[in-house]
């Protein structure tokens, strides 16, 4: 006991410094390891990647349009279901007729208001014909899509076209899957009682618990 | 055995201060050992010191970006690339890109448009090297009910497995570039400033850390490096500029810069580029024919937090009709665009 009451301040110390060197509870980082990423979240190619060219490829050939309407005359009433391009079905709100805005005679172009032809690597004219307000503004460019370099003096500016990102026989602009949420460390409070778990940014992962992609 | 100098009860128990009793030199120098084995303890943690832990005296040296030289800028430049080398075996190009003259860079945000599907934040990731454990993300994606603009309720961690949810819209929230930066005012070494070009940066070797800017800033746009940031090598990304994407140590704050990496050559940054919906528009608002001057001009354009006085240069907007908020969705639930599913 007298030994214990007199040689008190060293053994604190050096429990101290045993506990210091053997470290006995280790540091467990409340960080949690990366969620992957998958690279579709970063590609910055549009939904869409239309061809821009009047083709048609059935059995591993290309065909122009015309090549076969040509020989094959269309009836002007197009309401029927097709029993040609059977993958194109026609979900355009009231446009329900394929010459509103395919040509009647030449199907290797586009019709405009009166007759004439647009060329088919230029669709927003088309589209302008009845989406004025939205031709202007993707003509100003608050509507769409520029790639490239906002100062064109500087670099190649690529102005995405209508049917890029609208599918022209169904035009709205779908869903998608969401790109992972949120894991960091401060980012707003914790969910609500019931909601949290896999989102909570301070929970500690051990061997037992590894994180699941969160999509 | 020796015999005591002190026999008890001899007189001289009295021991004048300057005479040590044998106990009293056992008891005290064994305290003196034990205390110093603590000290060595307590600075063992130093033994595991990496070169490149402590800065070397170059750093410690290095003035305030604004007060360098050409000279010496360029030499801190050619030491980062080094560093850089070192420590993620990358050969990085690090730039040190000026404003342009006549140039005021604004972003619009098409609210109308945004589905939420977070592609933007993703691509901020890959462009500007923050650290991706603990995870630094300079976007957040809100979704809200549809009809309440009430960002305090909500949500940036939806987990849908489609956007957009058709009861809800989205509001990114990113750097909002004030012109009047509560952010900048706060700081208390002037580590953070804002250029000509209306870009608020920060010089992260001047930086204390002290988080009064993540405090002041209304947007929650100023990330903290709590930890060493990790990334790995291969995810890093080798055009670097001084002012935005350089690789940040622990311990200093960061923030969207509109990647000035690349919008001061021209480039358009990196979560504009993604964005499918084409949401996002960016441009110099000093130039009457760019997009985000004619957005300014004829939409309908409102920002975030207008009565807190800071001036943003990130404006939301909306079109009149035509978009998803007005059309019935029913037809479009069909439409999926197949890259995540």
């Amino acid at each position: 006991m007298s030994f214990l009451r007199s040689f008190w301040v060293p053994l604190a110390l050096l429990a101290g410094a045993l506990v210091l060197v053997l470290d006995p509870v280790p540091f467990v980082s409340p960080v949690a390891r990366p969620v992957p990423v998958p690279d579709w979240a970063t590609n910055t190619n549009p939904v869409r990647q239309p061809k821009l060219v009047p083709h048609y490829v059935v059995a591993g050939f290309t065909y122009q349009c015309s090549d076969c309407h040509r020989i094959i005359p269309s009836p002007r009433e197009t309401q029927r279901r097709l029993t040609q391009h059977t993958d194109i079905e026609l979900n355009h709100g009231l446009n329900t007729r394929c010459f509103n805005c395919h040509h009647p005679h030449n199907r290797d172009a586009f019709v405009d208001d009166f007759g004439e032809e647009i060329p088919w690597n230029q669709p927003q004219q088309l589209c302008g014909k009845c989406h004025g307000p939205v031709y202007r503004d993707w003509e100003h460019g608050s509507h769409g899509r520029l790639n490239g370099y906002w100062d064109a003096g500087r670099g190649p500016q690529l102005k995405r076209r209508c049917i890029e990102c609208h599918d022209p026989h169904h035009p709205p602009f779908g869903s998608m899957t969401p790109a992972p949420g949120p894991d960091t460390l401060r980012m707003g409070p914790s969910l609500p009682p019931g909601h949290e778990g896999r989102r909570d940014p301070l929970r500690i992962y051990s061997a037992q618990a590894p994180p699941t992609a969160s999509h | 055995m020796a015999p005591p100098e002190n026999p008890p009860g001899a007189g001289g128990d009295v021991a004048r201060p300057a005479e040590v009793s044998r106990r009293g030199f056992l008891t005290q120098g064994a305290a003196a050992a034990a205390g110093l084995a603590a000290l060595a303890a307590a600075l063992s943690p130093l033994r595991h010191l990496k070169e490149g832990d402590l800065p070397t005296a170059e750093e410690f040296l290095q003035k305030h970006y604004k007060e360098m030289t050409a000279a010496e800028k360029a030499r801190v430049l050619g030491r980062i690339q080094e560093q850089v080398k070192k420590r993620y075996g990358v050969t990085s190009q690090v730039n040190d890109p000026p404003p342009l003259d006549g140039v005021e860079f604004v972003y619009g945000l098409n609210i109308s448009r945004c589905i939420g599907c977070r592609k933007c934040v993703h691509a901020c990731v890959a462009e500007n090297n923050p650290s991706r454990a603990p995870e630094i993300q300079y976007i957040r994606v809100l979704e809200m009910e549809k009809g309440s603009i009430d960002v305090e309720t909500a949500n940036h961690r939806y987990d849908a497995s489609q956007v957009p949810r058709p009861d809800k819209w989205y509001m990114p929230v990113q750097c909002h570039q004030c012109a009047n930066p509560p952010c900048v005012k706060v700081c208390p070494v002037e580590a953070t400033w804002q250029e000509p070009d209306g870009i608020t940066v920060i010089d992260y070797d001047w930086c204390i850390g002290c988080r009064y800017c993540e405090a002041a800033c209304p947007y929650w746009a100023r990330r903290f490096n709590f930890t060493e940031p990790q990334i790995e090598p291969d995810q890093l990304n080798p055009d670097l500029a001084y002012l935005s994407n350089r690789p940040r140590q622990k311990g200093v704050m960061e923030k969207c810069t509109f990647c000035l990496h690349r919008t001061r050559v021209g480039k358009l940054p990196a979560c504009l580029e993604v964005c499918p919906t084409g949401s996002r528009k960016f441009g110099n608002v000093l130039d009457p024919t760019s997009e985000v001057h004619y957005i300014l001009k004829h939409k309908r354009v409102f920002i975030l937090k207008a009565d807190v006085g800071t001036l943003p240069r990130f404006f939301y907007y909306f079109d009149e009709r035509g978009s998803r908020y007005h059309d019935p969705l029913e037809g479009a639930g069909q439409a999926t665009h197949g890259e995540g599913a």
